[in-house]
């Protein structure tokens, strides 16, 4: 709980400093903040408390996913910083990341239906602004747009969905609905059903999984590098959490019946990333679709709840996650160049050589190559799903994921080819430095030991 | 004690880190002072391990730091473990390592890639530290494989040589085979007894009736793995080829630690090896092949460091015999005493190569006593301990396997004792022809002959001590003295002295050793006659015929199994590649591409950009999940 106030103290700070015209304040507050917020995730850990009449419910799922999420904001802010201070509005920016933040927690802690549909406004609302916030770029503002009608929509669906349990069984509780699901387990109304398949639709728009993803490469894409990085992960974690929190805490009875929507999804998903991901020549587009294709991966453990669900969704999420943001340190400097392209890669290996090995192997991990963290990731999802009895699915996510190592690859080879007709200069600063190294090595120290993760819950 | 554990290997391994990140950054003074002082820690905190071992039989130091990986019933921990047997091993490791780090500083001083050289070998220190040190089997491979990959990088340390990259592929490429045993072996340990902690891999074991088949299979492929390692019948020619490598790299990794980590893991796993029927015989019969035919064919050895390469492998061999006949203590104490005799031969012949200018062929040396007296001195003195005279280590040490052997099996004792002639003959002949005579390099290199600095003739002097009188820890019980090491490694080996104790009479053990004393002596005389009295010197290449060439020949192995094995693989491999790989493989992996390649472009079309197209195409998707749902 102090996790949330602690990081909506931020985004206030941050607007007060705007007034009075301390600017310089935000970062180290912001650092400040999230460290606390981090520590206090900590300090939550077992004490289960549950706030403002059961609306919230901090309890160690909560825990770990909140203090996964603000380290990865951590690193995420020192990777935008330079990029948030560019331009006019380096308060507000920062204000609606942490306010996006805020809503993300909500979203991994929530134990009401209404502080869930709350916590993906929160962090929504406030992302169709940032993914906007380059406004001179026509782009950036396409995205924004495309994002908000969009998002609009899946919200609405969710919405719909929510409705209509609240219609079943009259009430908003997580404990209450599991508890009429589990006394009316056979004779559960067509409206119950439905409602619960529109939540899933209205959560797998916002952890971009197929056949709901369409808007994913075009915002990715327009908007600013760093907000796609903030997308592609942050929002993919939370989400993943809130479906989680969802379908364990309310519907856990009735998994036999939603089990088919996500093997539909995931397999969708999967497929429908990685190939589209070897046909792009834009780095950005094609990591929007190797999100999708993760989004895939990462619903494979939820096709039976068990121990091993949770723990390996936060290390396929944590695999991921770091990953990712290290290599949206080097997009980063790519969109200063105004070329994304995958080709102006060429000769990157020639004048950065230890950062080509950093980047190949955070791709690598990517990819899913041993010893690196994104193998144990995939490891245990694969393994959470062989155990529910899935092995076809398993054989589907194993050939996806190979067409998956091309595409990694090509980027790789593209680093590692001579210099092309174009000599772009990478110019990195020390955050994207610090960011890069950190992210290789946490990477690193998942992949040796994933114990880290999978032995905490 | 406990808490120092970690200390051992981490120390190294630190000394690898700063040599290997800072590179030729770090002062050449200083990187190999780095590397030398992280082993002497390691080194004095192994005696302070052993110093409080000494009191309590059966105690033992477990440190676990923290579970490594947790799997279905699979628990792996990340723990040291130290008993007796580990402690010996650690002094060897830290002690014999030290003094040839010491020496190496002086050895490699001309060499541009002094710190890589150190880098390398405190990174195999460290491995070989886990290789002892780990207390499942699992940790015992990762330093296993780690000690394989450093041989690899160390014998290869001059790669713009072709050859001796060849032989560091060889040498590579053989301990995968045996890894491979090593692998199999660990696979069915863990199915059989469902753990791969010694403590309950053993205890578990103890109640097994003896002779079941799991364990001679899993003991089987466990030897399998010391084959290659330990470089026995059939794994042994990468050995004589690794002496590309720098002289202190032969010294320590191919004579004193690297290649008896097969005896450790055999001594280590000394339980599951007593209760299995064949496998004892097995390896008795392998160890006893391999020390005539390498004690054969050092014979006829030109290469000085070749016949001592030669002599490591028969040396093995005796330890093997020596397991082999459940003498595990004596196997172990062979191991100590050889790594002073041979670290000390090795590092002596490294003076002498340094001292020529890098030629290594006896038949251009001779009268070199008198320019390198420190050198011929205890090069002499290593040569008395290998022969097994009293009263230098390695009669000890090989007096007990012999008497151990033959209270088994008196025709393996005779032909284990030729073994041993054969030693002192092969040994005796390079002793003489390098330091007797007259020298016969050319005249550039008598100018150039000088006595090496004190950083190696320190190790030489240090090691030739322990040559002397290293044997006096384990005294033949005829002498009515406490045999310290034999007392000392008791615990260890406990369960398996308890099901073979055959003993000879102290009659019979004096005949023997008189008699094999006598037949060195011959041999000896027979060798001073030939080398010195008439001055023989070994004859050119081309001039040697019958025996004598096949024996030169190396009984001609490389060629057999390059007839053998290599030639019918690279067939095999060659229509592999010409059907499977460019048939079958290329056109489905160019398939698949194109299928993928298409798909993309279909689904490509639905990709418009248009965001009513999107929330058409959301809306179809969630009409098409309602009635996959609720209508089919």
């Amino acid at each position: 709980m102090n996790t949330l106030i602690a990081i909506a103290g931020i985004g206030i700070v941050a607007m007060i400093a705007d007034i009075l015209r301390i600017r310089k304040i935000i970062f180290p507050v912001a650092m400040a903040g999230l460290a606390i917020a981090a520590f206090t995730a900590v300090s939550d850990w077992n004490t289960n408390t549950r706030y403002f009449n059961d609306m919230m419910f901090f309890d160690n799922y909560a825990a770990a996913f909140s203090l996964l999420i603000v380290v990865i904001a951590i690193i995420w802010f020192v990777m935008a910083v330079p990029d948030l201070k560019t331009g006019n509005h380096y308060s507000d920016k920062s204000a609606l990341v942490a306010f996006s933040l805020a809503g993300s927690v909500v979203m991994v802690s929530f134990s009401n239906l209404a502080m869930l549909f709350l916590g993906i406004e929160i962090l929504s609302v406030s992302l169709y602004v940032l993914a906007a916030s380059n406004k001179n770029n026509l782009l950036s503002n396409e995205a924004g747009f495309k994002y908000f009608i969009m998002g609009a929509f899946a919200t609405g669906i969710f919405l719909f969905g929510v409705a209509l349990i609240y219609g079943a069984c009259g009430t908003f509780n997580l404990q209450e609905i599991n508890a009429f699901v589990a006394t009316n387990k056979s004779d559960l109304s067509g409206q119950m059903y439905t409602g619960v398949l529109l939540m899933i639709i209205g959560l797998s728009f916002k952890i971009a999984a197929a056949p709901f993803h369409f808007w994913a490469p075009d915002v990715y894409e327009g908007s600013p590098t760093t907000i796609t990085a903030f997308m592609s992960t942050i929002v993919k974690v939370a989400a993943f959490g809130a479906l989680y929190r969802l379908m364990a805490g309310c519907f856990s009875q009735i998994n036999e019946w939603w089990t088919t929507v996500f093997i539909i999804l995931s397999v969708v998903s999967m497929l429908v990333g990685n190939i589209m991901a070897t046909r792009q020549s834009s780095f950005k587009r094609l990591l929007a679709f190797s999100s999708i294709s993760h989004a895939g991966y990462m619903l494979l453990p939820l096709l039976t709840l068990s121990d091993l669900t949770g723990t390996s969704l936060l290390l396929y999420g944590a695999a991921y996650a770091f990953a990712s943001i290290g290599i949206f340190s080097l997009v980063s400097v790519m969109s200063e160049n105004d070329d994304e392209s995958i080709d102006s890669l060429n000769g990157f290996a020639k004048s950065h050589p230890i950062k080509a090995i950093l980047f190949s192997v955070l791709l690598l991990s990517l990819a899913g190559i041993p010893p690196l963290a994104g193998f144990m990731g995939k490891y245990y999802a694969f393994y959470a799903a062989l155990k529910s009895g899935n092995t076809s699915i398993v054989l589907i996510a194993i050939i996806s994921s190979l067409i998956g190592v091309y595409y990694y690859l090509q980027v790789i080879i593209a680093m590692y080819k001579p210099t092309g007709h174009t000599s772009a200069s990478f110019r990195f600063t020390i955050y994207q430095n610090i960011v890069l190294w950190t992210c290789f090595l946490i990477t690193l120290i998942l992949g040796i030991f994933p114990q880290l993760i999978i032995g905490w819950l | 004690m406990e808490s120092l554990l970690w200390i051992i290997p981490v120390l190294p391994f630190i000394g690898f880190l700063i040599n290997g990140i800072f590179g030729n950054k770090v002062p050449r003074s200083l990187s190999g002072i780095i590397a030398s002082v992280a082993v002497l820690g390691g080194f004095i905190v192994s005696l302070l391990l052993f110093i409080s071992l000494l009191g309590d039989e059966n105690l033992s130091f477990t440190s676990k730091y923290f579970t490594w990986f947790h799997v279905g019933d699979l628990k792996l921990d990340m723990a040291f473990m130290v008993d007796r047997l580990t402690s010996v091993m650690l002094l060897v490791i830290t002690g014999v390592g030290f003094l040839i780090h010491v020496y190496s500083i002086g050895y490699m001083h001309d060499d541009k890639d002094y710190s890589r050289f150190f880098a390398y070998l405190n990174l195999f220190v460290f491995f070989m530290l886990l290789l002892v040190m780990g207390s499942n089997y699992v940790l015992m491979f990762v330093g296993w494989e780690g000690v394989g990959l450093c041989s690899y990088l160390l014998i290869g340390f001059w790669f713009t040589n072709n050859n001796f990259n060849d032989a560091a592929k060889k040498a590579f490429i053989m301990n995968r085979i045996g890894d491979l045993g090593f692998l199999l072996g660990m696979f069915l340990i863990y199915q059989t007894f469902g753990s791969l902690n010694f403590d309950e891999v053993h205890s578990n074991a103890m109640t097994y009736a003896y002779g079941q088949p799991v364990l001679t299979t899993i003991t089987l492929l466990l030897f399998v793995g010391a084959m290659g390692k330990s470089a026995q019948i059939p794994l042994f020619t990468w050995l004589p080829d690794a002496m590309a490598g720098p002289t202190p790299v032969s010294a320590l990794i191919h004579a004193a630690t690297m290649v008896t980590a097969g005896i450790y893991m055999i001594v280590r796993a000394n339980v599951l090896f007593t209760l299995s029927v064949f496998t004892p015989e097995f390896i008795a019969v392998i160890g006893l092949l391999t020390a005539l035919l390498a004690a054969f064919i050092g014979l006829k050895q030109n290469d000085i460091k070749k016949v001592l390469a030669y002599s490591t492998v028969s040396q093995l061999g005796f330890m093997f015999v020596a397991l082999g006949v459940g003498a595990y203590t004596t196997a172990l104490f062979h191991v100590v005493t050889h790594a002073f005799f041979k670290g000390l031969l090795f590092l002596c012949a490294g003076s002498v190569i340094h001292a020529m200018g890098g030629e290594q062929d006896i038949r251009k040396m001779g009268g070199l006593s008198a320019k390198l007296p420190v050198t011929h001195l205890t090069f002499l003195i290593g040569t008395l301990a290998i022969a097994g005279l009293p009263p230098f280590a390695g009669f000890f040490s090989k007096d007990e396997i012999l008497v151990k052997v033959f209270a088994s099996s008196p025709w393996m004792y005779g032909a284990l004792a030729l073994a041993s002639v054969l030693t002192a003959i092969y040994m005796f002949r390079l002793y003489f022809v390098t330091f007797k005579g007259q020298f016969r390099g050319s005249h550039h290199q008598e100018e150039h002959l000088h006595e090496s600095p004190p950083s190696m003739t320190f190790p030489l002097i240090v090691l030739a001590i322990l040559s002397a009188l290293g044997g006096f820890i384990g005294i033949p019980e005829i002498f009515h003295a406490p045999n310290l090491i034999s007392e000392y490694l008791a615990p260890v080996t406990h369960f398996s002295s308890s099901y073979s104790a055959r003993a000879v009479s102290h009659e019979t053990e004096i005949i023997l050793l008189v008699s094999t004393l006598l037949f060195l002596l011959v041999a000896i005389w027979f060798v001073y006659n030939k080398y010195v009295k008439r001055q023989a010197i070994p004859e050119p290449d081309e001039d040697i015929a019958g025996f004598g060439k096949t024996l030169a020949g190396k009984f001609y192995v490389d060629e057999i199994y390059t007839y053998l094995i290599e030639k019918p693989l690279n067939a095999i491999s060659g229509l592999g590649y010409k059907f499977i790989e460019t048939g079958l493989i290329k056109g489905v992996v160019d398939g698949t591409a194109q299928v993928v390649g298409a798909l993309g472009l279909g689904i490509r079309t639905i990709q418009t950009g248009k965001t009513g197209t999107y929330l058409f195409a959301m809306v179809i998707a969630l009409i098409a999940f309602m009635v996959i749902k609720f209508m089919i």
